[in-house]
Parts: structure tokens; sequence; C-alpha cells
């Protein structure tokens, strides 16, 4: 040992190890130990059961003799093969297959019940044998699906017949036996089962969970090939992930972009619509001259260099501004919001009502103006509320999606400004909707009741409809027949619709047949005759005053429209589909921007009262008919100077930040109030025909305007916000309906005697037709996402605002 | 008798000092005083009678775990100190020495965390539990008293009065930081080197001071040391394996199938459970706790259909079962057949029943293996003996899918009825066949049992002298062989292979080299254990093919 005076070498597990045998061997004392130079190997087992007593002893006998002895061998708990009944237990042979055994791996599941029976089992067997025949497997199977049916509650006995399929008595008394077995059972179960580890972790300590499963992670092995590879394809992942990611939010830019376009277009239309620009003779005037606005107009509307956008854009903003000085550019108008309506706002937040109704009513111009001037244009116009009522598009994948090189007509605005009292006569309006009394040009004479559809190829087709008045209403002559009349017998009433109407139609009385004809005569009502269609080219001088709203009477519809009319219907009138509904919607948006801008310029008119005067005057002079011509010019005129005042867009802003900023509570209740009042206002006129009728309601519409249009608009804005499309639909389509331009309308003339009713049948009708949202359960979602008695209240601000508006 | 009296649980909180005083006077005078049952609580340490193999009777120290009464008498479950636990038994109080009986100390200081105390089975600590009286759930109500039976030391060393006398003001002082736990962990495992082999210098200086007040920290620390793997032999190490587990009562590694959790030591699993379980012919005592249903654990014999393996209440259970189980061997492909001897390959995700009774069984006999998890990551290779019944079942072992650390062997049990025949060897060059067919080299997963070191290292030394035997001079050179190349013909990992050559002392540093040194009686010794050992593996008979599993989405 001494001899080593130098440290031995680590032990290299490749280097040869000569072997000494025997004689070979060297003297051992010659050898070094190496324990130094060889740690000792660990043996892997505890350390304290190491040092057991009889570990040691066994390897210490192990290293002097070489072998195990009997007696150092280490005890362990005696174990006997001595089970006498084995071969009872275990009947029959085995014979050893001489392949190897292959199990097949589904051959394992074997439908056996888990449950063994016990020997108490089996007394309850014998006893219900001698009254039926019951195996033991039976009995077994029955059991069993009981215990796994139950979890820490029992099965109920009815539960239990239908579980089992056995004799009603038997399982009665199996049922029983196994309650009252399950109860005195320590055991969570009869068929005892290894504990279940609990999902809240109580379970972790508890010596009697076993099998846990293993739910987090593997551990990643340092050594595995396929770690660098499935990095890389997460690493693929990823980079396509977040190229779905650009691509989507081209396309959400895309579509914003879409969007502005449609309502530039519709903007465009619009004023087209109002300059009597039925021919395009402007819009091809102004097409000479865009070259100078062209390099002007599209950089601030494109951002995607969709082509045909472009081209639509060009043909409409040279359109907009031929208009007038304001309205020169749309484009810039809308630039021009978040600069100037700050300064304003303060100011128009302060003045008293009057001051405030346009800019609330701006505030829905605004709103609705998001959906165009989103991001790309939001360093221009910032939009609050835009976000999440883009994110809230009630429209969707079916939203309208104009066509290139297709030219879009603004709804007539004189459907919407039809004043009707009668509420009642509103919800006929509703069946009229679909069926309107209709008279034929050739030969000329009344059919009824009929739906106007446009075919294929234009062709105009009538569905008729059989009513019990048919008779008399053929006799009608068509020539007295300017409007439109229905009985109420022949309409079932929406039941949304008169639920909301509540207000109203207890009051009513129900017109008999007479009185409708009588109403027809005097009050001219609408109904549904092909006419000729006059152009009529207005500018906006004629706009302003009474002018084209008189020379447009029932006859003169201008071609354009009628063809716009025309398709509008068609849209409509075809059930199921999508375009039915991206219609609707389309002419949602639409009407409501009219609705905007006639509410803006009913502000406008109150300044300026000479016009005002000069309305009455003509209705007052002027025949029924020419009465709703009147309403016309006056929403005409407000159209137009709608587009006057937009450039000024001061007190829309100020109205948006109002309502967005604190919420015009009062706005709300407010308007409940008032519209009772106009109702039974209303009421009251309903029943009176003629230019008394007229006038009063233009009288009611002129006192209650200042109250309610705010009412209407703060409320609106308020709910607007809410994200929710249901909501926002309800919303548009009560108020928006006032100016809807439902085809119904179109060559109708809506009498004076129930505007509101009218007004409400059309939101009715026009409601009706988006399948989903129908009033009532707009309305009562509105309510259910509000929990706010007041947006009830909405719906009446929704009517008594229509009448408004139509003075 | 009133002090005697006192360290019982709910006693209370007791300054250091006061518990050693009123230790004093059992060991004075131990058996006047005591009325034998009413005083015998948890923790108790005293001789218990036990006949050893030899048939003769022996007064080994042992630990009261548990007692019970049975109609008016009472039983005490006792553990055999530096005794397996295997031989834990309930025992009657006419075997108990109660003059000697030594008293727990009562815990004062460090509760446990987690309520996850434990000692390994071996150690004399107990859990200790500070609130006793208020928490404790049923079933480890019994190991309310917190005790360390600091007695040991009393009856092994003989200055005993001095060293309680130091107590008191070492005691107060000693803080409860990780260095305090780590000092009880020296101590623990000192004390019992103590016992085993007096040999084992002790520093007598410390030993009492830090004895006594840490009971609690001490189990903790013994307690805390995480992974049988992480463990090295010196004691120092266990500081950081401390740090890094504890207070975490997270759940128990996934990988591998041996226990390193601390719930392992709880005082339920510490306790066999099962009295006795039935299996074909056999009839077997359970060596250790086994988590079968709990409302089996009172019967007095649980009843294993020898096929499948489920468990039943009682013999009627089984023979009804046996109507309907039409297993003769167990549910998986056999891939070797010798003679009697085939094994089967089941895989522990797609034959989950069988997996987890084998598991419950085996658990039986397997003091470190855990039922934690699931058998998912397992391959069973169960080992049969056939005979005209069908395939009976004699032992297997387990292997994860895919191993880590080189483990080819998870759990290995041979059963109690077979053992001492040759078939663990069996099983375990089985394993290493299997490792041959795979191309690698393999170890059994640590920590290796009393019985499985034994077994193993018989199985090593026979496998490597069988190499190094076998080996002719080539030209007359003397034969030489590299460790690398045992490892390659045998799979024995590299490592077992080296402890195995310094195990026979075959190693040797001669001439500047390291030699291989065959003595006469190793040689002759190998030859005689040779010839026992009939049964061997053919692998001729095996029909294997080893499956990628890291290509499969998951075992």
């Amino acid at each position: 040992m001494s001899k080593l005076s130098f440290r031995a070498r680590a032990l290299d597990a490749a280097k040869p190890l000569p072997i000494y045998r025997g004689k070979d061997m060297p003297d051992l004392n010659d050898c070094v130990s190496i324990n130094r130079a060889v740690p000792q190997m660990p043996t892997g087992m505890e350390k304290e059961e190491e040092s057991e007593h009889h570990l040691q002893r066994a390897i210490s006998a192990q290293q002097v003799f070489r072998e195990k002895k009997e007696s150092m061998v280490i005890p362990v708990p005696e174990a006997e093969s001595n089970v006498n009944y084995y071969n009872r237990l275990y009947k029959g042979e085995f014979k050893q297959p001489k392949q190897f055994i292959h199990i097949q791996p589904f051959n394992l599941d074997n439908e056996q019940p888990d449950y063994d029976m016990d020997s108490e089992d089996e007394t309850l067997l014998n006893r219900l044998n001698r009254k039926m025949e019951i195996k033991p497997l039976q009995f077994e199977i029955m059991i069993d699906r009981l215990e796994k049916a139950s979890s820490n509650q029992l099965v109920t006995l009815q539960e239990a017949k239908l579980l089992l399929n056995e004799d009603d008595y038997l399982i009665k008394a199996v049922y029983d036996y196994w309650v009252r077995k399950r109860k005195n059972c320590r055991g969570p179960s009869l068929i005892p089962q290894i504990k279940q580890e609990k999902r809240d972790g109580s379970t972790n300590n508890d010596p009697y969970v076993a099998f846990r499963r293993r739910t987090e992670k593997m551990q990643t092995r340092k050594n595995r090939k396929n770690d660098e590879a499935s990095y890389e394809k997460m690493l693929k992942l990823r980079r396509e992930f977040s190229r779905a990611i650009t691509i989507l939010e081209m396309i959400k830019r895309r579509e914003k972009t879409k969007r502005e376009l449609l309502h530039l277009t519709l903007e465009v239309v619009e004023k087209r619509y109002h300059l009597g620009d039925y021919g395009g003779e402007i819009l091809n005037e102004v097409k000479i001259n865009r070259s100078d606005k062209e390099l002007y107009a599209t950089p601030a509307t494109l951002h995607n260099g969709n082509h045909h956008k472009v081209q639509e854009c060009k043909t409409k903003h040279p359109h907009h501004l031929s208009l007038k000085e304001e309205a020169s550019d749309v484009v810039r108008q809308k630039k021009k919001y978040p600069k100037k309506p700050k300064a304003e706002a303060l100011i128009t937040s302060q003045q008293p009502t009057p001051e405030t109704l346009p800019v609330i009513n701006k505030s829905d111009i605004k709103q609705y103006d998001f959906h165009s001037s989103d991001e790309d244009e939001f360093p221009q116009v910032p939009s609050p509320v835009s976000e999440p009522e883009e994110e809230n598009d009630p429209d969707g994948p079916c939203a309208f999606r104009r066509r290139a090189g297709c030219q879009y007509y603004a709804p007539r605005l004189d459907q919407a400004n039809h004043s009707f009292e009668n509420s009642e006569l509103a919800d006929l309006d509703k069946l009229r909707y679909r069926h309107c009394l209709t008279t034929l040009t050739v030969p000329r004479r009344c059919i009824g009741f009929a739906r106007r559809r446009i075919g294929r190829g234009g062709r105009v087709i009538m569905d008729r409809i059989s009513t019990e008045h048919d008779p008399v209403l053929k006799q009608i002559d068509p020539e007295m027949l300017n409007g439109f009349s229905s009985s109420s017998q022949t309409i079932d009433f929406s039941s949304n619709f008169t639920r909301t109407n509540a207000s109203n139609k207890h009051c009513e009385n129900r017109l008999s047949l007479s009185e409708i004809l009588s109403n027809i005569r005097s009050c001219r009502l609408q109904c549904f005759q092909p006419r000729l269609l006059n152009l009529q080219d207005s500018d906006s001088e004629e706009c302003t005053s009474r002018k084209s709203g008189q020379t447009v009477n029932n006859k003169r519809v201008s071609a354009a429209s009628v063809a716009l009319l025309n398709t509008s219907k068609n849209g409509i009138s075809v059930t199921g589909g999508i375009t039915e509904e991206q219609f609707q919607t389309h002419q949602q948006q639409l009407v409501q921007m009219q609705r905007q801008q006639l509410a803006q310029l009913q502000q406008k008119q109150q300044s300026q009262h000479s016009s005002q005067q000069t309305h009455p005057k003509a209705q007052g002079s002027s025949t029924s008919d020419c009465m709703s011509k009147t309403l016309d010019s006056a929403s005409a005129h407000f159209a137009a100077s709608a587009v006057v005042s937009a450039p000024v867009p001061s007190r829309g802003e100020v109205a948006k930040e109002q309502n967005t900023g604190h919420n015009n509570i009062n706005g709300v209740v407010q308007p409940s109030g008032t519209s009772k009042t106009l109702y039974s206002t209303n009421m009251a006129l309903s029943s009176s025909p003629g230019i008394s009728a007229v006038q009063l309601v233009r009288t009611v519409g002129h006192t209650t305007t200042n109250h309610l249009i705010p009412a209407l608009c703060t409320s609106s804005p308020q709910t607007l916000p809410m994200n929710n499309s249901c909501l926002t639909n309800a919303v548009h389509l009560n108020n928006v309906s006032v100016v809807s331009p439902v085809n119904v309308h179109i060559n109708t003339r809506t009498s004076a005697p129930s505007p509101t009713a009218l007004k409400l049948a059309t939101v009715a009708a026009s409601m009706d037709r988006v399948p989903k949202v129908t009033p009532s359960s707009a309305i009562s979602s509105i309510a259910r996402e509000n929990h706010e008695p007041e947006r009830l209240g909405l719906n009446g601000i929704a009517e008594t605002t229509v009448a408004m508006e139509v003075t | 008798m009133a002090e005697v009296v006192s360290p019982v649980p709910g006693a209370g909180r007791r300054e250091p000092g006061e518990v050693g005083r009123t230790r004093g006077p059992p060991v004075a005078d131990p058996g006047a005083a005591l009325s034998p049952q009413g005083e015998i609580i948890e923790g108790c340490r005293l001789p218990v009678l036990r006949r050893n193999q030899d048939n003769e009777d022996e007064w080994p120290l042992a630990e009261i775990l548990s007692v019970k009464d049975i109609s008016g008498r009472k039983l005490f479950y006792v553990h055999y100190i530096d005794f397996n636990k295997r031989l834990d038994e309930w025992v009657t109080h006419e075997r108990l020495d109660l003059k000697k009986i030594q008293f727990p100390k009562k815990e004062a200081k460090t509760p446990t965390k987690n309520g996850l105390p434990g000692s390994r089975p071996g150690s004399p600590e107990r859990e200790v539990r500070k609130t006793l009286d208020l928490s404790l759930q049923p079933a480890s109500a019994q190991a309310s008293g917190k005790t360390l039976p600091i007695p040991v030391q009393i009856t092994l060393r003989f200055n005993l009065p001095k060293e309680r006398e130091a107590i008191p003001g070492g005691e107060p002082d000693q803080p409860l930081s990780s260095s305090s736990c780590l000092q009880p962990n020296h101590r623990s495992t000192k004390r019992k080197v103590e016992v085993v082999s007096p040999a084992t210098p002790v520093p007598s200086e410390t030993a009492p001071a830090s004895v006594f007040p840490q009971n609690g920290s001490a189990r903790r620390a013994v307690a805390a040391q995480p992974g049988r793997k992480r463990k090295s032999n010196c004691l120092g190490t266990d500081e950081d394996s401390q740090d890094s587990s504890d207070g975490i009562p997270s759940a128990p590694r996934m990988t591998g199938s041996l226990v390193s959790d601390r719930s392992h030591d709880d005082i339920v699993t510490r306790m066999k459970n099962i009295e006795c379980i039935e299996l074909g012919r056999h009839r077997l005592k359970p060596w250790y706790f086994s988590p079968y249903p709990q409302e089996l654990t009172t019967l007095p014999v649980l009843y294993l259909c020898e096929f499948c393996l489920k468990y039943g209440r009682s013999l009627k259970c089984l023979q009804r079962h046996l109507t309907k189980c039409d297993l003769r061997h167990p549910p998986g492909n056999e891939i070797y057949r010798k003679g009697t001897i085939s094994f089967f390959e089941i895989d522990g995700r797609k034959n989950k029943s069988y997996s987890q009774n084998l598991c419950l069984l085996a658990k039986c006999f397997l003091d470190h293996k855990t039922l934690y998890y699931d058998t998912d990551p397992f391959l069973f290779y169960v080992m049969t003996e056939y005979d005209c019944k069908g395939f009976h079942i004699v032992g297997y072992f387990s292997k994860e899918k895919e191993s880590t650390e080189d483990y080819n062997v998870a759990c290995i049990l041979t059963l109690p009825p077979y053992q001492r025949r040759g078939y663990g060897k069996l099983l375990i060059e089985f394993s290493y066949e299997l490792s041959k067919v795979e191309g690698k080299t393999g170890t059994p997963e640590k920590p290796l049992s009393d019985l499985g070191l034994l077994s193993y290292r018989s199985y090593w030394s026979q496998t490597i002298l069988e190499i190094l035997m076998g080996l002719k001079s080539e030209s007359g050179e003397r034969p030489q062989i590299t460790i690398n190349e045992i490892s390659e013909i045998t799979s024995i990992k590299k490592e077992d292979v080296i402890s195995t050559l310094q195990y026979l002392n075959l190693i040797n540093y001669y001439k500047g080299q390291y030699i291989l040194t065959l003595s006469e009686d190793i040689v002759d010794g190998h030859e005689r254990a040779m010839l026992k050992r009939l049964l061997r593996i053919d692998s001729k008979c095996l029909h294997f093919t080893p499956k990628d599993w890291s290509k499969r989405g998951k075992w």
C-alpha cells in the first residue's frame, strides 16, 4: 500500500483491463487499493434502508461466503400456497396454444358487469327466485347499471326503471335492496373502485388516490430529435398566423373603404335625387369638369386603390360639387368634422332646446358617418363611437354591396313624409305593404288588393288577394281613387306591432268600410296605380321653394325613381334570400341618413320661419292631395338644405360629443311625455280628414318637434353605442321609418288623417321583412338589453318623431 | 406517573427542558409505574418480542406506530427499528417490554408543513403534529402523538443523564432554520449508523443537543429529500435537495415508477393496510401499504382473480367473477416462451385495468413504488408459469416506454410465493435481454430495495464474472476487456459494471494500471452459484420488436 507514492489514475472505462487469474495473480499486497481512485458507487438504495439489519447481514454474508446462506436471507412475511379449493374455484383447464398468445386490442372489453354478487345478494336472489326467475348475471347487471348511473346521488326508482329493462316488481325489489345495501356500504360504491382524484387538488396527498392523470406537459427531452423539427413547425405556424392577421386586417380596411364608398355614393345619389337629376344630366355635366377635382377627391376617399370604386367616386363627386357651394366637396366636409365641431360644441350644448336639436341630429349623422370614416380617416375624424359600431355591423356578411357601374337612387323622401294620424290605418299599412289597392291603367279599373312585383325582365307582376271588400272595391272609380284604403278586417295585424303601439291602439276605433271609402275619397288614400312618369328637373333653388313638392303629384314620379323603386320593391318582395336582407339594411341606412338630414333641416327650419310659413300656406291652400305633396316638398327642401348644412358640421359634432360624453338621460324620459301628448292629438285628428287634419298635424308637429326630436336623437345615440345589432336595428327601424322608402309608398300618397299610423305601419312592415328583427322582438331586446324601462319609451318616441318630421 | 402521561397528545406545548425532565422518570423507573395499556402511545419505543428466522426470540427495539382496540384488547402496530418495514406487525401488549419503554418527545417546534410529514420507514422519527387535537382526520389520528423517541439514544448511550441535562440549555437556542433542519438530519442518520455499525464515528458532544430539539425538523428533513435520484451519499447534499423541494406540496415527478414524494411518508402509508391477499393458490401477506379501495382494507382477506387481478370482497364475489372472466393469461401479447415460462407484454395505456390491478398488487410488496400517476407511460412484462389451469403470474417488471435516464426497469417484483427460486434473476435477465434487443444499456430505476439490491448485485456479479471467465487468452496474451465492452455485451450500464467490479473487489491497481483479478474463491463462488442458476433466459425464444415510442404521440 505504501508503495503508492502517486495517485492512481482515474478508472477509464474505455481502457482495457487485463485479467489475472489464479496462478497469474499478483500478490494482492502488491496491489493498491483503488478506493481512493475510484469513487465508491452508490448502491442505489435509500440511505436509511441501506443500513437495515438484515440487509447488512446478508451483504456481509455474501462478502464472506460468496454465496447466500440460508440463515442470512432477508426475512419476509410468509406466503402460503395451499388454497385447497383452488381447483373448484378455477374450473376447467386451459391448453397452452402452440403459437404465442396474441391478444386483440379490442377483445378485452366484454360487456360483463363489473359487479360481483356476494353471499348477501345470493340470499336475496334465492328469495326472489321463489316468485320469479332471476339469474345471478341478470342481478349483477342490474346492480351494475344502478351503480354506474349513481354518483353520490342514488338514482331514483323512476330512473332505475328507465335504466333497467325488467319487470317492475323485480326492479322495485332489487332497487330497494340496492338502496339499502348501498346505504350500509362503507365505500362510495358497491363496486369497489380505486379512489379517483379530484380536480381541485384536494386529493393530491390522499394516499388512497391512485393513477392520477398526468395532466402536466411531459418534460421536453433533451435528446429528442424531433424537438428541432417541432420548433420549426411552431415557427412556421406563427408566421402563417401572423400572415393571416395581416390579410384580415387588409380585408377589414378594404371593407371599410367599401362602406365609405357606399356612403358617399349614397350621398351623391341622394343629392342627385333632390336636385332632380334623375337622368344623370347633372352628373354627366359634372363629369366633364371632374378632371379638376379628381385629383383631390380620389385620394381623399379611396385608400386601397380598388378600381371600380375609384370609378364610382369619380362619377359621384363631381355631382356633389355641382350642387352647391356648401355641398361643394363632400370629402372636404368630412374632414372638417373634427375641426369645426369642437368649437361649436360647447356653445350648442349650452343652448336651449331649439338650438340643440340639430346638434343631436347631427350626432346621428356622425354616428352614421363613422362607418365610412373609420380607420383610414381616423386622423381626420376622430370617431370614438365608431369602433364598437363597426364591430357590430348589423348587416354582417349580408351587407349590401354596391355593384360597380350601377347607379343607385335615393328613396323618395315623400314616402316618409306621409302623415297619418290614424294608427289603425297604419296597421293596415302593414298589409298594404304587400297588398294595396291597385288600379290598372289599362283597362282603367280598380282590381282590389294586389301586390306588385317586378318579374324577370322588369315585367310588373300583380299578385292579387281577395278580400271581402272586393266587390266594393271593384266598383270604386279608379279616378277618384288616388289613395289607398283597406279594411281592418282583412288585415292580420302583427301582434308585435300592436304591442308597441298599445297606447295608440286601444284608443282607436276601427273604421268601417264606408269610412274608409270616405277617407279614400276625401283623403285620397294611396293606392297603386301605374303611372307615367315625368321627369322633373329641379335644382336646389326649386327645392327650397315648395315648387318641387307641389309639382310632384302622384302621377308624376320620375322614371328614374320608378326604376329605382321597382328594383327596391323587387328586392323586398322576393322572400327569403340574402338580397332582401341586404336591401333592407341598405334601405335602413339610406333612410336613417335621410332622417337625420331631415331632422337637421327641421331644426334649421325653425330658425327660418319664413320657409315654414310658406309651407303651411301651401298646404292650407292645396287639396289634401297637395298636402302630401307639400310634405314632400318640405322634405325635399330639408334634404337639400341638409346638404347645405352638412358642411357646417359643428352641431352634429357637438351633439355627438354630447351624447357620447354625457348621455342625456333626460332626453329619454322627456320624449315619452311628449309623445303621449302628440298621440292624443293625433288620435283626435285621426278620423278627421282633409286639410284641417293636415294642418293640425302640422301644428302639432310644430309644437312638439322641439321636444321630440332631441329626445329621439339623444336616445338613439345612447342605444347605438351599445353594439347590439338587434338594438341598432330596432332603433334604426323605428326612427328611420319616418323617411322609409319602403316601396309600398312608391306611388301612393300619404293621406293626412293618419300619418303616424302610417309610419308605424311602415316600420312594422319593413321590420317584418327583416326576418329576425320584428318590432316587438327588437324592442323587447332593447328592454332586455338595457333593463331600463325607459327604453320602451323609445318606441313611442320613434313614432312621435315620425309625426314630427312629417311636418 | 403523571409525568409519564404528560407527553400524550393534547398535553400542549412544552418547553424542551420540561419534556426532558418528564421523560426522566420512566427511564429511571420504567415498568413499575406503568399501567400497561394506558400510556403506550404512538411514538413510544420499546423492545418488542419477535421470533427470528432461526426461531429464536429477540427483543429488538420497536416503535409503536399505531394502537387499536379490538374487543377490549389493545393491539400495537410496531415497526422494528432497523428492520425493514415489511416486518412491521400488530402485536399484543404481552410482547412489549414495558420496562424499557421510551416515550416520544413531544414536538414543540416545527409543525409539519403541508401536513406531509413523514419519515422514511426505517427512520425512528415520527410525524409530529403540533396541534394534534384539532386537525386530524381519522386516518391519521393515530399519528397524533408527536414523538420523538429520543430514548433511542438513551438506551444506546451510557451517559444518558448528562446528555439530558445538556438538552435544556442547547435546545431553546436552536432556531428553526435550515441549519437546524439539516442538523437533525445528520443526527438521525448517524444515530442509525451508530446502532448498526458502531464503527461509525459519532461526534458525541453535539449529538445530544441536536437530537432532542429538532425532532420534528429532523423528520422533516428526512422527508424533504426529494427524489431518490438526487440523493447522494453524503448528507450534505440533503440541504440542497431540501431547499429545492421544501414547502412545495407539489405532485411527484411524472416519470418513473418509484416514489419520491413525501406523501409516501404519511403515517397511513407507513402501515400495511391489507391483511391478506388470496391470489390463485396463494395467500400472500402484504408487506406494505397499497391503495386498494379503502373499504376493502378491513377485510380479513382480499380475493384477487389470479388472471385479471381484479379484487373482490369475498370468495363468493370471486366465484361470481370467475364465471365472467375467461382470462387464463395476462391480457397481453406473449413475447417469450420457454418451457413453462412465458413473458407477456402489457401496455399500460391500452390495458389500464389490468395494469392498475397489477400495480396495486405489486405495491403490496414494493415499498417505494408509487401509484400516484396512471400507468400510461409504462409497459408491463409479466412472467408467468404455465400449468393446466393457465398462465400463472410469477412476477413482473415494468418499464418506461421512454426513459430519460436509461432505466430499463421501473419496478420489478417476484411474488412472494416464488421468491428465492431464481425467478427474480430471470426477470432481471429478461430485462437486459430486452435492452440488448433495443441496443441500449440500462439500469433499474432507483431506489433499489434491499432485496432488489441483492438480486441485482447478484445478477450483475454473475453476468460479469461469466464474461470475464469466458475470456480466452489470445496468442498467449493475457485476456483483457474494457468496462465499456462489458457494458455493451451485457447491456448493463457502465456505472453498474464498475460498482459490481468494485463490490467484488476485482479491480486492483497494479504496476501503474488497473487490472481485474479473479481470485480462486471468486471463481469457485461463481461456479457454485451458476450451478444453482438453472433458470435462464434463452434469447432465441424472445420474439420482441422494440417500438420507438418517441415517434408516437404520447406513449
